[in-house]
C-alpha cells in the first residue's frame, strides 16, 4: 500500500474539538452552570442579561479550566482505573502538553474576561475556585490525605457565590450559605461514588476515605454530613433570606437524602457480590437533591419577587 | 520520528485537524460578538452613570 511522508511537525494523533471538550469535564459543568446561575438569578438586584451571560460562561469556562489541568496533572492517574482510563489524555488522543495549554488558556481567560465585564471582586473568587480545584485539591489534598475531597469540595461551591456576586457586588451571609450546603453536601455525594469505585481508586495508590479508614467508617461519615447538611439548608429560611417556599423544599429534600443516607451509613453486613444498590441510589438521588434544592430558591425568589 | 501514514489515516488526520479548525474559528467569532455585546452594555451604563450625575450636580450645588 501506497504511504505519503508525514511533515516531522506534524503529530499523528490530531485530536479533534470533541477531545478538548471533553477535558472540560462537560458532566460536571452542568452542576456548576446550574448552581452558578441559580445563585445569579436568586441574588436581590439587576444585572444586564449579556453580563448576567457573560458571568455563567466565565464560571463555565473557568470551570473547564480546571478540569483541564486535573486532567493534564492526573494523566496517569487515570490510565489506571477503569472509569477514567478512556479520558483524552491517557488514551493518547491529546497529549499532555496541549491540556496543560488549553486548561491554562481557559483559566486565564475566563478571569480575565470575568474581570472586565463583571468586577475584580468576582474574578478574584474565580481565580481562588480555579486554583483551589487545580492545586489545593488535585495536587496537594488527593493524593495526601483521605480528606481530600472534604475540603477539596469547596472548589465546587464556589459557583453560586460567583454568581450572586456577580449581581450585588459584595459577599455577604446568604451566599456563604450557599457555598456552605455545596461544601458538606460533597462528602456523602462523593463517597457514596467511592464506595461502588473503591477497587479503583486503591489501584492507584488515591487515599480516598473508603480505602484508607474502612467502609464501615466511610458509610457512618456519609450519614453524618447527611444529618449536618439537613438543618444547614434550613437556615436561610430560619435567618429570613428566603421564604417558605425553600424552606419546606429543602426540609422535604433534606429528609429523604437522611433517609438513604442511613440506608447506606447503618448498612452491614454487606451480601456476597453485593451490587451497591443503596449507594448507587444515594449518588443519583444527591446530584438530583442539589438541582432540586437550587432550583426552589430561585422559584422562592421569583415568587416573592413577583408576590405570588 | 513519526512513522508514515497510510491515505486513509492520512484522511482521518484531516478530517479531525479540519474539524478543529472549524470548532476554533466559531469559537473566535463567538468572542468577537461577545466582547462587542458587553463594550455595548458598559457603554450604555457609562452614559447612563454620567447623564445621573449632571442632573445630580445642579442639585448638590443648590444646596
Amino acid at each position: 500500500m501506497p504511504q505519503l511522508p508525514l511533515s516531522p511537525t506534524v503529530e499523528p494523533a490530531s485530536a479533534e474539538w470533541r477531545d478538548f471538550f471533553a477535558l472540560t469535564k462537560p458532566r460536571v459543568m452542568t452542576l456548576v452552570i446550574f448552581t452558578g446561575l441559580c445563585g445569579l438569578l436568586a441574588a436581590p438586584g439587576e444585572i444586564h442579561p449579556m453580563l448576567a451571560f457573560t458571568a455563567i460562561l466565565c464560571i463555565a469556562v473557568g470551570a473547564g479550566g480546571a478540569a483541564a489541568l486535573n486532567m493534564w496533572w492526573e494523566a496517569d492517574l487515570d490510565a489506571g482505573m477503569k472509569r477514567t482510563r478512556h479520558r483524552p489524555v491517557p488514551s493518547g488522543r491529546i497529549d499532555r502538553t496541549a491540556a496543560r495549554d488549553f486548561g491554562v488558556a481557559l483559566s486565564c481567560g475566563s478571569v480575565i474576561t470575568m474581570a472586565l465585564a463583571i468586577g475584580w471582586l468576582d474574578a478574584g473568587i474565580l481565580a481562588l475556585s480555579i486554583f483551589y480545584y487545580a492545586w489545593v485539591y488535585t495536587v496537594w489534598l488527593k493524593p495526601r490525605t483521605p480528606q481530600n475531597i472534604v475540603i477539596g469540595g469547596g472548589a465546587g461551591a464556589f459557583p453560586p457565590l460567583i454568581g450572586w456576586i456577580a449581581v450585588t457586588g459584595h459577599i455577604t451571609l446568604m451566599p456563604v450559605l450557599l457555598f456552605l450546603i455545596i461544601f458538606v453536601w460533597t462528602p456523602p455525594h462523593f463517597w457514596a461514588l467511592a464506595l461502588f469505585v473503591q477497587i479503583d481508586y486503591a489501584k492507584v495508590g488515591i487515599p480516598m476515605m473508603p480505602v484508607v479508614a474502612g467502609e464501615r467508617s466511610t458509610r457512618h461519615q456519609i450519614l453524618g454530613y447527611a444529618v449536618v447538611l439537613l438543618p444547614l439548608t434550613l437556615l436561610p429560611w430560619w435567618l429570613g433570606f428566603t421564604g417558605a417556599i425553600f424552606g419546606l423544599s429543602a426540609l422535604a429534600l433534606g429528609l429523604v437524602f437522611v433517609g438513604l443516607s442511613a440506608q447506606v451509613g447503618l448498612r452491614r453486613p454487606l451480601p456476597d457480590k453485593d451490587t451497591m444498590k443503596p449507594e448507587k441510589r444515594l449518588f443519583g438521588y444527591s446530584i438530583l437533591y442539589l438541582f432540586v434544592l437550587f432550583g426552589m430558591l430561585v422559584v422562592d425568589h421569583l415568587a416573592a419577587r413577583f408576590g405570588a | 520520528m513519526t512513522p508514515p501514514l497510510t491515505p486513509s489515516e492520512l484522511a482521518a488526520f484531516r478530517a479531525r485537524q479540519k474539524s478543529r479548525s472549524r470548532a476554533l474559528a466559531l469559537v473566535l467569532v463567538a468572542l468577537v460578538v461577545l466582547f462587542f455585546g458587553i463594550t455595548l452594555v458598559k457603554i450604555r451604563d457609562g452614559a447612563a452613570a454620567r447623564h445621573q450625575a449632571v442632573l445630580a450636580a445642579p442639585a448638590t450645588q443648590a444646596q
